[in-house]
C-alpha cells in the first residue's frame, strides 16, 4: 500500500517537473525545474532499492549538472536581464512525435508479460563495487579514458582563440625557421 | 539480258538519268536551252528504244516476259519484287507515252521559249522525270511497283501544274490536284494492303476469292476515280489547266490521267472476278462521260473545254472496262492519247498566237494558221468519232460492247455524250478558226518548226490509228474483228448530228450564249458547287478531326510528358526542403525515423 | 508495484524530453530536454535491474550517468563557442550552412 502511494507521489513530481522544464518561458526556471526532476529521480531510485545510485544521482546531477547549466546560462547571457527568453517553435509536430513515441512504448510495455512483484533483494553496495571492477572492468577503464578525452575536448572547443599568438609547437610551424626562437629539440 | 529487257531499260533509265543530271547539276540546268535540248535528246533515245521494242514485240505477238529482282526478302521468299513486264499491253503503252512525251518536249522548245533559263531547265528536268515515272508504272510487274510509279507521276503532275508557282492560282491548283489524287490514292494503298494480307503478294494474277477481289478492285477503282478524274473526284482536272499547255497535253490528256485506266487494264484478272466493281464502273464512267460533256459545252476557256472533254473520254474508257471490254478501254486509251494530245498542242499553238486562253480572243484564225487549223480539225473529228478516224473505231467498240452487255441506260448516256462531244468540239473549232478576227487575233501566226513538227507527227496516228487496231489486237491477246456493216456505221450518225448542231449555232464563228437548256448547267458548273461541298466536308471532318487529334496530342500525350517533368521538378522542390540546414529539423527527422522503425519492428 | 508502471512512467518522461528536444529553440533548452531523456533511460535501467534481482541495472546506470555528464560538458562547451561566434545561442535555426 505504502509503496503505491510513494510511487504515485514520485511519479507526479517527476512528470510535473519535467513538463515545467520543457514549457517554461524562463531559461533559468527551466534549469531549476530540471533540478527538481533529477531530485525526484533520485527518490525513485531509492524506492527501487538502489541507494548508491541515488546518491550518485544527487551528487553528479543535481549538484554537478545543474551547476554547470547555470554556469552556461550565465556565461552566455552577460549583461542581460535574468528573465531570459526560452522560445519554442514547431510545437505541433513535436507534440505529435512525442505522443506517438509514448504510445509506442506504452504499447510495447503492455503487450509484454512483465513481472508484477519485485523479488526480494538485499541492498549490497559492496556487491555493486565488485560487479563494476569484476566482469565490467573493461567498460570502467574505457569510461575513464572517455572522461579524459571529454575534458580535453571541452577545453579545446571552448578556449579563447588569441589571433596574435601562435600556440603551435615550434617544431611544427611552417613559416618560420625551426632553428630560431627557442632551440627546443623536435 | 535479252533484247526487250535491254530496250525497256534504256527507255526507262535514259530519261531518268537526264532528270537526275539536271537536278543535281544546277549550272547545267540553268543554261536553259542547252538543258532543254539534252532532255529532248533523252526523250528521243527513249522513243527510239520504245519503237524498236514495239517492233520486236510485233514479231512475237504472244510473248510475255517478266524479269524481276527480289527487293524485300522475307523468310526465304520475297515480299516484293522490282522489275519489268514486257508484253503487248505494256509495250503499246510505252510507245504511246514516249511518242507523246517526245512531241510535247519538242513543242515546248518553242512554246516555252520566253521562259527564263533556270525555269526552262527545271521544266525539262521535270519532263524527263515524268517519262521515267510513267514508264515505271507502265512496265511494272506487280501492283507495288505500279503504285510507286503512280505516286511519282502524281508528284510530277504537282510539280508541273505548279510550274508557275509564283502565281497563286497555279499553286493552289497544284495543291488541289495533289490533294484530291492523294485522297484517292489511299484506296490504292488499302487495296495493296488487303491484297497482300490475303495473298501474300502484290500480283494481279492471284485469285483470292470473289469477296476479296471485289474489295480490292473497289479500292483500286477509288484510286482510279481520283487519278482519272471521274465524278466526283474530277474537280482537280479543270484547275490543272493552270500548268503550261504542253504539260496539259502530256499529263492531263494522254498519259497520267490514263494511268487509272491502264491500271484497270493491267489488273483485269482481278476485275474479272469482281462483278460488282464492274457494275459500279459502268455507271460512274457513263455518268462522268455525259456529265463532263455537258459542262464542256459551256466553257469559254479553250483548255477547260479540252479538260472536261478528257474527263468525259476517260469516262468512256472506264465504262467500257466495266462492261467487260478490255480492248475497248485500252484501244480508246491509245487513240485518245493521240488525238487529245494533238488537240491540246493545237490549242497551245493558238494560245501562243493570241496570248490568251479565252475563245473570245480568238476567231478567224483559219486564214492565219492553216496548219494548226487542219490538225485541230483532224483531232476534233477523231475525238468525235467520225467515220474512219481512229476515234471512230475505238468509240464504236465501246458503244457496241456496252450494248452487248445489255446496259441500255449507260449506252444511251454514252451516245448522248458522243453527240455532245461533236457539238462542243464543233463549237470550239468554229469559234476559234472561223468568223471575225478579234483584236488579239490580228497578229496571230504559226509557231516555229518545233511547234509544227509535233502537230503533224501526232495527227498521223490520230487519223489512222484505228486501222491498226485489229492488227495489234493479237498482241494484246484480245479478240477484235472490226465489222464493216451497217450496224458499225450507225452510231456515227450521232457525231454528224452534233457537228451539224454546232454549225447551226456557231457556224458564223460568233460567240453566242449557251443554249437555253444548258444555261442552268453552265451556272452550276461555274458555281463550283462540288468544290464548296468538298471544302465544307473538309472543314467539318478534316479540320475538326485534326483539331481533336491535335488536342489529344498537345494535352494528353504531351500532357503526360509534361506531367512527368512537372512531378519531377516539384517533387524535387518538396524533397529539397528536407535539407533545410536546420539542425532541429534533422533531429526531428532522426527521432521520427527511430520511432517509425521501432513501430515497424514492433508491429510485425 | 508492477514493473510496467515504472516503465510507463519512464516512457512518459522520455516523451516529455523528446517534446522538449523537438520544440525548444535555444541550445541550452535542448540540452535540458536531452537530460530528461537520459534520466528516463536510467530509470528504466534501474527498474529492470530491480526486477531482475541482480545489480546489473545499477552498473549500467552508473556508466550511463558518467557518459551523460561527459556529454553535457561537451554540449556546454559547444554552446559557449556558439555564443562567442554568433553572439547568441538562441536561434539554433540560423546555423544553416547545410541548407539544401
Amino acid at each position: 500500500m505504502i509503496d503505491r502511494i510513494a510511487f504515485g507521489i514520485v511519479a507526479a513530481a517527476l512528470l510535473l517537473s519535467a513538463l515545467r522544464v520543457v514549457t517554461s518561458k524562463n531559461l533559468v526556471h527551466s534549469v531549476l525545474w530540471l533540478g527538481v526532476t533529477l531530485a525526484s529521480t533520485a527518490v525513485a531510485y531509492l524506492l527501487l532499492s538502489a541507494p548508491f545510485i541515488a546518491s550518485i544521482q544527487i551528487m553528479l546531477y543535481t549538484g554537478g549538472i545543474i551547476t554547470l547549466m547555470l554556469f552556461g546560462v550565465m556565461l552566455t547571457r552577460r549583461g542581460e536581464d535574468l528573465a531570459i527568453p526560452n522560445d519554442t517553435s514547431e510545437g505541433g509536430r513535436a507534440l505529435v512525435l512525442s505522443l506517438a513515441t509514448f504510445g509506442l512504448f506504452t504499447g510495447a510495455v503492455v503487450m509484454t508479460p512483465l513481472p508484477l512483484d519485485a523479488p526480494s533483494i538485499t541492498v549490497d553496495t559492496a556487491e555493486l563495487g565488485r560487479q563494476i571492477l569484476g566482469p565490467n572492468l573493461m567498460a570502467f577503464e574505457v569510461l575513464s579514458v572517455l572522461l579524459l578525452a571529454v575534458m580535453v575536448g571541452a577545453i579545446v572547443i571552448a578556449r579563447r582563440r588569441d589571433a596574435s599568438v601562435d600556440h603551435t609547437a615550434p617544431g611544427l610551424r611552417l613559416d618560420t625557421d625551426p632553428s630560431s626562437e627557442d632551440g627546443s629539440a623536435s | 539480258m535479252s533484247l526487250p529487257i535491254e530496250l525497256a531499260l534504256v527507255a526507262l533509265f535514259v530519261p531518268a538519268a537526264m532528270a537526275v543530271l539536271l537536278a543535281l547539276v544546277p549550272p547545267l540546268r540553268r543554261t536553259g536551252r542547252p538543258a532543254a535540248w539534252l532532255s529532248v535528246l533523252a526523250a528521243t533515245v527513249s522513243l527510239g528504244a520504245a519503237v524498236w521494242l514495239f517492233a520486236d514485240q510485233l514479231a512475237h505477238p504472244t510473248r510475255d516476259l517478266l524479269e524481276s529482282v527480289a527487293w524485300l526478302p522475307h523468310a526465304g521468299a520475297s515480299m516484293a519484287d522490282v522489275g519489268l513486264r514486257i508484253d503487248g499491253i505494256s509495250v503499246g503503252m510505252t510507245l504511246v507515252v514516249t511518242l507523246v512525251a517526245f512531241c510535247v518536249q519538242v513543242f515546248s522548245l518553242d512554246y516555252m521559249r520566253s521562259e527564263p533559263d533556270a525555269d526552262l531547265g527545271r521544266y525539262f528536268a521535270y519532263h524527263s522525270f515524268f517519262i521515267f515515272s510513267m514508264l515505271m508504272l507502265v512496265l511494272a510487274p506487280n501492283l507495288l511497283q505500279l503504285f510507286f510509279g503512280w505516286e511519282l507521276v502524281g508528284l510530277t503532275s504537282y510539280l508541273l501544274i505548279g510550274f508557275y508557282f509564283k502565281k497563286p492560282s497555279a499553286a493552289k491548283a497544284a495543291v488541289k490536284a495533289f490533294w484530291v489524287t492523294k485522297l484517292a490514292d489511299t484506296g490504292l494503298l488499302l487495296a495493296l494492303l488487303v491484297l497482300y494480307s490475303h495473298t501474300g503478294g502484290f500480283e494481279w494474277t492471284s485469285h483470292p476469292g470473289a469477296d476479296v477481289a471485289t474489295l480490292v478492285t473497289l479500292l483500286l477503282f477509288v484510286a482510279v476515280v481520283g487519278k482519272s478524274a471521274q465524278f466526283p473526284l474530277h474537280v482537280w482536272l479543270p484547275d490543272a489547266m493552270e500548268g503550261p499547255t504542253p504539260v496539259s497535253a502530256l499529263l492531263h490528256a494522254a498519259t497520267m490521267v490514263a494511268a487509272g485506266v491502264y491500271l484497270i487494264v493491267r489488273t483485269d484478272p482481278l476485275f474479272a472476278q469482281a462483278a460488282l466493281t464492274r457494275e459500279v464502273m459502268v455507271y460512274i464512267g457513263s455518268f462522268t462521260a455525259i456529265f463532263a460533256a455537258v459542262i464542256a459545252c459551256v466553257q469559254t476557256d479553250i483548255k477547260k473545254v479540252l479538260a472536261y472533254s478528257t474527263c468525259s473520254q476517260l469516262g468512256y474508257m472506264v465504262a467500257a472496262l466495266g462492261a467487260g471490254s478490255v480492248m475497248g478501254g485500252y484501244f480508246h486509251l491509245t487513240t485518245h492519247a493521240f488525238f487529245k494530245a494533238l488537240l491540246f498542242l493545237g490549242a497551245g499553238s493558238v494560245i501562243h498566237a493570241v496570248h490568251s486562253n479565252e475563245m473570245s480572243d480568238m476567231g478567224g484564225l483559219w486564214g492565219r494558221m492553216k496548219l494548226t487549223g487542219t490538225v485541230f480539225l483532224v483531232g476534233s473529228i477523231s475525238l468525235a468519232g467520225m467515220p474512219f478516224t481512229a476515234g471512230f473505231f475505238s468509240k464504236d467498240l465501246i458503244l457496241e460492247s456496252m450494248l452487248e452487255s445489255g446496259r441500255l441506260l449507260p449506252w444511251l448516256a454514252l451516245l448522248g455524250a458522243a453527240f455532245l462531244t461533236a457539238f462542243y468540239m464543233g463549237r470550239v473549232f468554229f469559234l476559234v478558226f472561223l468568223g471575225k478576227r478579234s483584236e488579239k487575233a490580228e497578229h496571230a501566226h504559226e509557231g516555229g518548226w518545233e511547234m509544227r513538227l509535233p502537230l503533224v507527227l501526232l495527227a498521223i496516228p490520230a487519223l489512222l490509228g484505228g486501222y491498226f487496231g485489229a492488227h495489234f489486237a493479237g498482241m494484246w491477246h484480245l479478240d477484235y474483228e472490226p465489222e464493216w456493216n451497217l450496224q458499225a456505221f450507225a452510231p456515227s450518225l450521232v457525231p454528224i448530228l452534233g457537228f451539224v448542231a454546232a454549225w447551226s449555232m456557231y457556224g458564223r464563228g460568233e460567240a453566242r450564249p449557251a443554249p437555253a437548256m444548258l444555261a442552268p448547267i453552265a451556272r452550276l458548273a461555274r458555281s463550283g458547287a462540288l468544290d464548296h461541298f468538298y471544302e465544307g466536308v473538309y472543314r467539318v471532318l478534316g479540320l475538326k478531326l485534326a483539331a481533336a487529334v491535335g488536342f489529344f496530342d498537345r494535352y494528353i500525350v504531351d500532357g503526360l510528358i509534361n506531367l512527368a517533368g512537372y512531378l519531377t521538378l516539384t517533387g524535387g522542390q518538396r524533397v529539397r526542403r528536407l535539407q533545410s540546414g536546420n539542425v532541429r529539423d534533422y533531429v526531428f527527422v532522426v527521432a521520427f525515423a527511430i520511432f517509425a522503425l521501432s513501430a515497424f519492428g514492433m508491429l510485425r | 508495484m508492477p514493473l510496467a508502471a515504472w516503465l510507463i512512467l519512464a516512457a512518459g518522461l522520455f516523451s516529455i524530453g523528446l517534446y522538449g528536444v523537438a520544440s525548444r529553440r535555444g541550445a541550452i533548452g535542448i540540452l535540458l530536454s536531452v537530460e530528461l531523456m537520459a534520466n528516463a533511460v536510467n530509470l528504466i535501467f534501474i527498474a529492470f535491474g530491480r526486477y531482475r534481482g541482480d545489480h546489473l541495472g545499477q552498473v549500467f546506470t552508473l556508466f550511463a550517468v558518467a557518459l551523460t555528464v561527459a556529454e553535457v560538458a561537451i554540449g556546454l562547451a559547444l554552446v559557449i563557442l556558439l555564443h562567442r561566434v554568433r553572439r547568441s545561442d538562441e536561434r539554433v535555426d540560423e546555423v544553416r550552412e547545410l541548407h539544401g
